[in-house]
C-alpha cells in the first residue's frame, strides 16, 4: 500500500477521535467513581482506550506505516481547531453522573466491537493488528459495564436512573453509525468490510435486549457527517489543550 | 487463632528479635491501635493523593502522557484499596467506615494532600517532591516492619513508586530543559510544595515514639528528612532551580546541605483539617461519595453472584 489517500485518512481519524475522547471522558472518573474497584476499573478502561486512540493516530502519522513518536501522534490527537474534529457526539458530551458514564460506557463499547470487526480482516496490516488487540481487551470492558448492568437494572431506584441516562444517550449514540467521510473509499480497497451502517440493527437489537427499548422508539438525532460539535466539546478541548497551549514551544 | 503473648514485655522481646505479627495473632490492643492508625493514614493519603492529582490527568499535554500519568494515579488508588483492605482485616473499622470518617473529616492525611495542585508544574513536583519524601518514609517503614500484611502490601508500593518518582524525574528534566514559560512555573511549583514536602516527614521524632519502639518505623523522621534534603537542594541547583529555604547551609568539608529552621505551624494546621485547602477537598470528595450512594446502596443488598463487584 503506498500511503493512505485523503479519504482513508478521514476514515481512521473519525475512529481515533471517538477512542481519544471515550478516554478522556472515562479519564474524569477516577477517584470518583462509586468505589475504587470502580475508579481502578474506568481508569484500566481509559487506557486502553487511549491506547486504541494512540495506535490509529500512530498509523494515519505515519500514512500507514505507524510511528512512534508522541509529538507526531500529537499533532493529530490535539488538533485546535472543533471544525477539523470527526468525533461523534456520544463521546463530546458530558456525563453528568456516573449513571449516564455506565450506560455511555455499554453503549459505545456495544458499538466498539462491531467496529473493529469490520476492520479485523483489512488491507492496512496494522490495522488489522490494532483490532486483534483492541479485541482482547474489549470483552473485559463488555463484561465490566453487563456485570454491573445486570445488578443495578432490575432495582427500582437505579433502573430509573440508567434508562433516564439512556434516553439522553441513545439518540447521540446512534450517530455513531453516521456515514463518515472517506468510508466509500476505505471498504472500496478493503480497509473496512463494509460500511458501519450495515451493523446498525444487530446494535439496537442488543440496545433493545439489554434495556428493555422498544427499538422504534430510538430517534436518531439528525446525521451531521460528524462536522457539527456537541456544544460540550468546546470547553473539553480547552481543557484538553490548556497546559500545551501554555506555550507552543514547549515540550513536556 | 494465632499466637498469644503473656505480657508487653514479653511481646516487645518477640518484635526486638525480629518478630513478625501476623493478623490472626493476639497482638497486645495498643499495638493494634498504632498499627491500624498508621495504615489508616496512609492509606488515606495515597487516595487523597490521587484526588489531588485527578484534576490534571484530563489536561496531559499528549495522549500517550496521558496514559502514563493516568496509570500513575491508577496505581495510586491501587494502593489505597490494598491498604484499606489490610486496614479493615485488624477489625477496628470497616473499609466503608474508614472511607467514610476520611470523607467526613473525622480521620488524618498527609499534610501536602490538604494543598490544591494549581498548575502543570505542580502536577510534576508532587511526582517528583512529595513522591519521593513518601516512598523514603515507606522504605524505611518496609526496612524494619513487624506488621506482616502492612509489610507484604509495602514490597509492592514502593516498587511503583519508584517507576513514579522516575517518571517525576524525567517530567522534571523536560522542563528544566524547556522553555523560560516552563522553567517559570516549575520554580513557582517548587517555591510552593518545597516546604510543605519537606514537613511530610514530620518534627523531630521523640524519644519515647512508640512506632520505633515497635518497629513499625526504623528511621526516625529528622533522619529520613535531612536525606531527602542532601538529595534534592544539589539536584535541583544543578538544573538552575532555586529552593527557597533562606536559612539553608552548605558545608564544603561533608559537601553536605542542611535545611533553615523549619516553621511546624502549616503542618499542625493541616493535621487540625485547616489547611489551605482541606476544606474543599474533605468536601468534594464526600459529595462525590453522596452523589453514587444510590450504586452502593443497590450493589450492597445485591444477591450472592454480583458480590464480587461490591465495595
Amino acid at each position: 500500500m503506498t500511503g493512505l489517500g485523503t479519504a482513508v485518512r478521514e476514515f481512521l481519524l473519525a475512529f481515533a477521535d471517538d477512542e481519544h475522547l471515550m478516554g478522556q471522558q472515562h479519564t474524569e472518573w477516577i477517584g470518583v467513581a462509586p468505589f475504587l474497584e470502580e475508579d481502578l476499573a474506568f481508569s484500566s478502561i481509559a487506557q486502553d482506550e487511549l491506547g486504541h486512540a494512540a495506535a490509529l493516530y500512530a498509523i494515519v502519522a505515519g500514512d500507514g506505516d505507524p510511528v512512534d513518536d508522541d509529538l507526531r501522534i500529537d499533532e493529530l490527537a490535539f488538533r485546535p481547531s472543533p471544525g477539523d474534529w470527526r468525533s461523534a457526539q456520544l463521546v463530546e458530551v458530558a456525563a453528568g453522573d456516573w449513571a449516564h458514564a455506565l450506560v455511555r460506557h455499554w453503549l459505545y463499547d456495544a458499538a466498539e466491537q462491531l467496529r473493529w470487526e469490520q476492520v479485523a480482516q483489512s488491507s492496512l496490516a496494522p490495522l488489522a493488528e490494532a483490532a486483534a488487540r483492541a479485541e482482547r481487551e474489549e470483552r473485559y470492558h463488555r463484561r465490566h459495564a453487563d456485570g454491573l448492568l445486570d445488578v443495578l437494572l432490575p432495582v427500582p431506584d437505579s433502573g430509573e436512573r440508567l434508562q433516564t441516562a439512556l434516553a439522553d444517550l441513545l439518540p447521540l449514540a446512534v450517530g455513531l453509525f453516521d456515514p463518515v467521510a472517506g468510508e466509500v473509499e476505505a471498504v472500496a480497497n478493503g480497509v473496512a468490510s463494509a460500511p458501519f451502517d450495515t451493523r446498525l440493527d444487530e446494535w439496537t437489537d442488543r440496545v433493545r435486549r439489554r434495556f428493555d427499548v422498544d427499538p422504534s422508539q430510538i430517534q436518531p438525532a439528525p446525521p451531521t457527517g460528524r462536522l457539527e460539535r456537541h456544544p460540550d466539546f468546546g470547553p473539553m478541548l480547552v481543557r484538553m489543550r490548556e497546559v500545551m497551549d501554555l506555550d507552543p514551544a514547549a515540550v513536556w | 487463632m494465632g499466637r498469644t503473648w503473656t505480657s508487653m514485655d514479653d511481646f516487645e522481646a518477640f518484635l526486638d528479635g525480629g518478630g513478625i505479627v501476623e493478623v490472626d495473632d493476639d497482638m497486645p490492643d495498643a499495638y493494634r491501635q498504632a498499627v491500624f492508625a498508621f495504615i489508616e493514614m496512609h492509606a488515606n493519603s495515597e487516595l487523597m493523593g490521587g484526588l489531588t492529582e485527578r484534576d490534571w490527568i484530563p489536561r496531559t499535554p499528549g495522549l500517550r502522557h496521558k496514559m502514563a500519568v493516568l496509570a500513575k494515579t491508577q496505581d495510586e488508588i491501587g494502593h489505597a484499596h490494598l491498604l484499606y483492605m489490610v486496614g479493615a482485616d485488624m477489625d477496628i473499622k470497616t473499609r466503608r467506615e474508614i472511607i467514610e470518617d476520611l470523607f467526613a473529616g473525622r480521620s488524618k492525611f498527609h499534610n501536602v494532600f490538604h494543598y490544591q495542585a494549581k498548575t502543570w508544574g505542580d502536577q510534576v513536583a508532587i511526582s517528583f517532591l512529595v513522591d519521593a519524601a513518601a516512598l523514603a518514609s515507606q522504605q524505611a517503614v518496609f526496612k524494619n516492619c513487624s506488621y506482616g500484611p502492612y509489610r507484604r502490601i509495602l514490597k509492592r508500593i514502593i516498587s511503583e513508586e519508584g517507576f513514579h518518582m522516575r517518571m517525576g524525574e524525567e517530567r522534571m528534566l523536560r522542563i528544566a530543559d524547556g522553555t523560560e514559560v516552563q522553567r517559570t512555573m516549575f520554580q513557582q511549583s517548587l517555591d510552593d510544595w518545597w516546604w510543605p514536602s519537606l514537613q511530610l516527614f514530620g518534627p523531630d521524632s521523640k524519644p519515647g515514639d512508640v512506632l520505633l519502639r515497635w518497629h513499625i518505623k526504623s528511621e526516625r523522621n529528622e533522619v529520613l528528612r535531612a536525606r531527602w534534603v542532601q538529595k534534592f537542594v544539589p539536584l535541583l541547583m544543578s538544573y538552575g532551580f532555586s529552593v527557597p529555604d533562606p536559612g539553608l547551609t552548605h558545608d564544603p568539608a561533608t559537601d553536605s546541605w542542611t535545611s533553615g529552621p523549619i516553621d511546624w505551624e502549616p503542618l499542625k494546621r493541616t493535621m487540625a483539617m485547616r489547611g489551605p485547602d482541606s476544606a474543599r477537598r474533605i468536601a468534594d470528595a464526600a459529595a462525590n461519595w453522596a452523589d453514587t450512594h444510590w450504586v452502593r446502596r443497590v450493589l450492597d443488598n445485591a444477591p450472592a453472584r454480583a458480590a464480587g463487584v461490591a465495595a
